[in-house]
């Protein structure tokens, strides 16, 4: 804003200089001048208007009166200072008190000159109503803004803590892979050295059943040999036989055909364990299957004084090769009579359990039964349980191993119970059809 | 360190004396409302000037929100400066907050002050019904923050820089932005509540240090009631009335100011 200027330095004629008042009065802004002590020296029409005074009531007041108290404290710590170090100030915002007791915000100029040797402060006034209300949102919006500010700093450094914690698992997860990794390495060195020995074993073991395959055939040509020969000996072709020559060639026979027994039971082993075996599956009535079995072992049952039962469910029905269930069960009915003392019984029972989808065909005897150490390697092949009974030797030990692959085989299995002295249960185990 | 705070406080030495006279400024300005003061005493004293962190030409990065919340902090930049300078025998000078920040200071270390001058003193702004009158009411105060903030807005932070830029008078962008003597709003702010929500009344008591109080003529912001107040209640003090109108007498009447200041220096 212009300045003010006196009218001295215009070259105006004296009347036209006493139109300065007049002047003032059209300004469109407040007008006011005051002295150091704060004494109101001089104020036009339009300020007199805005702050509802009349020109007299105005002079000689202190310019004070017409601020509001902040207004007055404000005056007292920032405007008399500045004007009074700096000679003017600009642009300030002051709070005028009107005569009807409200406020007038306004912007002022004030800037300090000596007339007459005597320092008086001019100001300029201007009302502001559109800008006071838009610095009001300026102020609003930069508190906001502070505030959202310290939010957004607090929530950073929230941000930057759970950072490094989630780097700390980060490392530490890191370092856990590292660990498993170096696991896995060794694992895998374990898992190779596994896969090597399963192969080595099962190239022994192929070799092992290929070498009795073999030995089998090999050994059984001459014990055939010598079975035939006994028969024409026998027969009194070589010359009359004497009773004790008959008794000779007896035993010779009896021992012939226990060890071809023994090498037959060698080589279905073999033969199994090179799963070499084949399995006709079918569905089969288990009644059919020991129809079969039963006249085929109840002389037997019958000359050893034992007493035989039978039970079976007649609607029992497996899904097995029907030669193969007969050779178990007829080695199961042998043992069984094998190690059962006179006047004992053997029974046998067929059971079918839907909710396992199995039949189960159970031998039970009432002989020496077997010991509990014993019982784990039962179905191992050459283990036979020691007894004094004396027709232990006549067993290869090869028939339980046999019937235990067997019944794999046919996807059943075979289990025993067993008690010192009460007797033994071998149960076979198939599938229901 | 003593230069450190030579530095941060701005802190200027004149004077062909030995005694120290140590002029503190008040809220709102800087150092340099003692210069109509000042030279009357550079003939037989050691005039040390100084602007508060936040003020004046101070180091605005010194400036910590927590120790400048209360007028504490303000205290101890005095003693700061006094310790800096080495001052002993110090004759304080306190214009308006800077007499109770004198007073905080003298009790901190009553053994370096001889005098204190307290120029329009005031321990309490807000009344204090039914027995005290500070002169304010609370709504008052936030009318001024919003006045300051109103003027602080205009000024310095928006005004001013984009005058700055304005090449053709890169002296106004200079000359308003130290027109206001403490130009951080949020300084400034805060300057004004630890000023004006004070109550240091309880200070008053432990006051040992001989003190003179100047008290104007219709000054709104230490009313004549504040001075009686403290002339009751501040040990060893002399209050002088002063011609002088308003709240600043050594900027509106320096004469006066200093011959009552050598009245009492010379009686005391």
């Amino acid at each position: 804003m212009k300045r003010w200027r006196s009218s001295r330095t215009t070259s105006l004629p004296i009347d036209a200089r006493g139109t300065v008042d007049e002047l003032l009065n059209t300004l469109p802004c407040g007008v006011l001048s005051f002295a150091d002590d704060g004494m109101v020296v001089t104020v036009n029409a339009t300020l007199c208007q805005m702050l509802g005074y009349d020109a007299g009531e105005m002079e000689g007041r202190h310019v004070e009166q017409l601020l509001t108290v902040a207004g007055r404290i404000f005056y007292q710590t920032h405007v008399f200072p500045m004007v009074r170090l700096h000679g003017k100030a600009e642009e300030l915002f002051l709070l005028f008190r009107k005569k009807d007791g409200t406020d007038l915000g306004a912007l002022a100029n004030v800037a300090r000159h000596e007339r007459a040797g005597v320092a008086v402060n001019d100001c300029a006034v201007i009302e502001v109503r559109e800008r006071r209300k838009y610095e009001d949102q300026l102020l609003r919006a930069r508190r906001d803004a502070d505030q959202a500010n310290a939010l957004l700093k607090t929530q950073a450094a929230e941000l930057e803590t759970q950072h490094r914690l989630l780097q700390d698992q980060a490392a530490e997860l890191e370092a856990q892979s590292d660990e498993l990794r170096m696991l896995n390495d060794e694992l895998q060195v374990h898992s190779d050295e596994l896969v090597q020995a399963r192969q080595v074993a099962e190239e022994a073991n192929r070799a092992k059943s290929q070498f009795l395959a073999t030995m089998s055939h090999e050994l059984r040509t001459p014990l055939n040999a010598i079975g035939g020969y006994v028969q024409l000996i026998e027969l009194g072709i070589y010359g009359v036989v004497t009773d004790t020559q008959r008794e000779a060639l007896d035993r010779i026979s009896r021992s012939q055909r226990h060890l071809l027994r023994l090498i037959n039971d060698i080589l279905n082993l073999a033969r199994i364990e090179a799963g070499r075996v084949e399995y006709a599956v079918e569905d089969m009535l288990i009644a059919n299957v020991l129809a079969n079995v039963i006249p085929m072992i109840e002389p037997q049952m019958a000359a050893a004084g034992l007493t035989f039962e039978s039970t079976v469910q007649p609607d029992c029905v497996a899904r097995a090769d029907q030669e193969k269930v007969q050779q178990v069960l007829i080695n199961l009915l042998t043992n069984a009579v094998k190690f059962t003392t006179h006047g004992g019984t053997v029974s046998l029972s067929a059971t079918r359990d839907e909710q396992t989808g199995r039949v189960m065909v159970a031998v039970r005897d009432t002989g020496v039964g077997v010991p509990a150490d014993k019982l784990a390697a039962i179905f191992e092949p050459f283990v036979q349980v020691e007894t004094t009974h004396s027709r232990r030797a006549e067993g290869s030990g090869l028939g339980l191993a046999i019937s235990h692959d067997l019944a794999r085989g046919m996807g059943g299995d075979l289990t025993v119970e067993s008690e010192i002295g009460a007797g033994s249960t071998f149960t076979l185990i198939l599938p229901l059809a | 360190m003593a230069t450190d705070v030579l530095a941060r406080n701005n802190v200027k030495v004149s004077g062909h004396g030995t005694r120290p006279m140590l002029f503190a400024h008040g809220f709102g300005c800087d150092q340099n409302m003692w210069r109509y003061v000042t030279p009357a005493f550079e003939d037989d004293y050691k005039v040390v000037l100084f602007d508060y962190v936040g003020s004046g030409r101070s180091d605005a990065a010194a400036y910590d929100k927590d120790r400048y919340s209360t007028l504490e902090g303000y205290a101890q930049d005095v003693l700061d400066v006094c310790h800096g300078l080495d001052l002993r025998d110090v004759i304080f000078v306190g214009h308006s907050v800077s007499s109770m920040i004198g007073i905080l200071a003298a009790n901190h270390e009553p053994e370096r002050f001889a005098r204190l001058i307290l120029v329009g003193p005031s321990p309490r702004y807000i009344n204090d019904a039914p027995d005290y009158v500070g002169g304010f009411e609370r709504s008052d105060i936030e009318g001024l923050l919003e006045t300051m903030d109103k003027n602080y807005i205009g000024w310095a932070n928006y005004l001013a820089p984009a005058i700055m830029q304005n090449a053709n008078r890169p002296e106004l962008g200079k000359e308003l932005t130290t027109s206001f003597c403490s130009t951080d709003p949020v300084v400034a702010r805060q300057f004004a509540e630890a000023t004006f929500y004070a109550d240091n009344r309880s200070d008053l008591r432990a006051v040992t240090v001989p003190s003179l109080i100047l008290q104007c003529s219709n000054d709104i912001v230490a009313p004549r009631e504040v001075g009686e107040y403290l002339s009751r209640e501040l040990p060893h003090s002399t209050i002088r009335y002063m011609q002088a109108t308003g709240h600043c007498p050594h900027m509106s009447a320096p004469d006066e100011t200093v011959a009552l200041i050598k009245d009492y220096l010379v009686a005391h």
